[in-house]
């Protein structure tokens, strides 16, 4: 009896105590995503890597937003939106008290406004990506010819892209023409 | 993902949900205000993985030990208060779970465990699901997670019971004008960022390779001569797989940056030194303490390219 007495207390308590004091959790234990709704440009990257769809994007046309969400009920967390996002916006943190009375407080959202094109005037991309790009090629060295390429065409939409990209290489063809007729 | 759904929501088939009269609703709010007992719990799997079920028995081992709480678990639901349900509800586990709602006895909480039991999770838009417990029966506390870890359940009944206050709550943001996203290592330029970048998660997994980018570059940012800070890094590193990393980043810094007359220049200086060793090789073998031939030898391993 004595030598169990001496052995329990030797062995002491494996008992957490938890929820009484704080849990001590391993280092890089997968928690909460936390979004950071200023460095996001809203890029999307995350809600396609997402594999349950717990990252979703909603375009609305008309009001000219787009509105990113997240639901915790039905994230996984894999941590895929955390590696492709370009900014850091997303990361998972070690909060894992995320038990709720209401479904409606497991989501989130950030809302984001659309940039017209510059050419035709539709909506096209976040405006915060676009100045995101433009801030990204600024820093870039300039004289590189698809840096130079690249700043023309940040302020059009995918349509009016292409449609610059044939004129310019019909310019560019003809360019080599009259060239090879004059030598 | 932009999900549309072609079909309108009132077009498509969705399950009864079970609904409580008043005095029951009441029953419950005064159960959930103060449990005045130790609570017992039956679990019901409605087509999920097991990952729930493994960590409900993680959480009744000594470590997490629920009991503390009186939380028992019991095998039938005529002895349940709280009745914990774990999978997305497939069509074949609707009537089952229905059937053990229905046994309980009033007035009894339910909590959806897991992300599954949440809103269905990975299988939220499959055919064969109905997309979370809260489809076909009322839910009172929701615990996400895939799986929920012991403390993540524990917490969960700890606000069922008044233990907790619930943490998470809704969060709606708003875009503010001249809101800007911040540019990471502004001083790197953004192809050699991108490129490291790329080579460190090729090396150590993305989210390593995060951590050895950040020293790489926060070294490169320092001030001062950018290749001997990443040398101070690399000698200063005591773990020699992290080094390692360093070293092939370093590498691959140095060919981006350095133009191929710098790298020539250093190699003559190099080769210059060897040649000098060379010469002493040569005294060595007139003197008579290496045999012959070695200087010719070692003059053809490093010949200077013209």
């Amino acid at each position: 009896m004595w030598k169990t007495i001496r052995q329990i207390l030797k062995t002491g308590d494996a008992t957490v105590q938890y929820p009484n004091a704080p849990l001590k959790r391993p280092e890089y234990a997968r928690g909460k995503p936390e979004h950071d709704s200023v460095a996001c440009i809203a890029c999307a990257a995350c809600a396609v890597a997402c594999p349950p769809n717990a990252i979703q994007f909603v375009v609305d046309q008309k009001a000219g937003t787009t509105t990113w969400s997240i639901n915790y009920g039905r994230c996984v967390f894999c941590g895929r939106c955390e590696e492709v996002c370009p900014t850091r916006a997303i990361e998972l943190t070690e909060e894992f008290e995320l038990a709720v009375f209401d479904k409606g407080d497991l989501e989130e959202t950030s809302t984001y406004r659309l940039q017209r094109c510059s050419e035709c005037g539709a909506y096209y991309a976040p405006a915060k990506e676009v100045a995101y790009a433009a801030r990204i090629l600024e820093q870039s060295a300039g004289d590189d010819d698809e840096v130079r390429v690249a700043r023309e065409m940040l302020g059009k939409c995918p349509k009016c892209k292409q449609r610059a990209d044939a004129y310019r290489a019909k310019r560019h063809s003809e360019t080599q023409k009259r060239e090879a007729g004059e030598k | 993902m932009i999900i549309d759904h072609d079909v309108p929501e009132s077009l498509q088939y969705r399950p009864d949900k079970v609904t409580l009269d008043e005095s029951v609703q009441k029953a419950k709010l005064a159960l959930l205000n103060d449990i005045k007992r130790s609570v017992y719990i039956y679990r019901c799997d409605l087509g999920g993985c097991n990952g729930c079920e493994i960590e409900i028995f993680a959480t009744i081992t000594p470590v997490f030990d629920a009991e503390r709480f009186g939380i028992k678990n019991t095998p039938s639901p005529r002895h349940a208060d709280i009745l914990v349900y774990t999978g997305a509800v497939t069509r074949a586990m609707r009537m089952p779970g229905l059937r053990a709602y229905q046994e309980a006895p009033d007035p009894k909480l339910v909590v959806s465990y897991g992300a599954c039991g949440c809103t269905g999770g990975i299988f939220h838009d499959l055919y064969c699901t109905w997309g979370g417990t809260d489809k076909i029966i009322p839910v009172d506390v929701y615990i996400p997670g895939c799986p929920p870890s012991p403390a993540q359940t524990i917490y969960g009944f700890a606000i069922a019971l008044g233990l907790l206050g619930q943490k998470l709550h809704h969060k709606e943001t708003v875009e503010q004008p001249g809101e800007q996203a911040p540019l990471l290592y502004e001083d790197v330029p953004y192809k050699v960022r991108t490129a490291l970048e790329r080579e460190a998660r090729l090396y150590s997994g993305y989210r390593m390779g995060r951590d050895i980018t950040d020293a790489f570059f926060g070294a490169m940012e320092r001030g001062g001569s950018v290749l001997g800070n990443v040398d101070e890094l690399i000698r200063s590193e005591p773990d020699p797989r992290k080094a390692e990393v360093y070293g092939k980043l370093r590498d691959d810094l140095v060919s981006m940056v350095v133009t191929d007359e710098q790298r020539d220049a250093d190699m003559r200086r190099a080769m210059e030194l060897v040649v000098a060793s060379n010469k002493n090789v040569a005294r060595a073998q007139a003197s008579g303490t290496l045999p012959a031939g070695s200087a010719e030898k070692v003059a053809a391993a490093t010949r200077i390219p013209q």
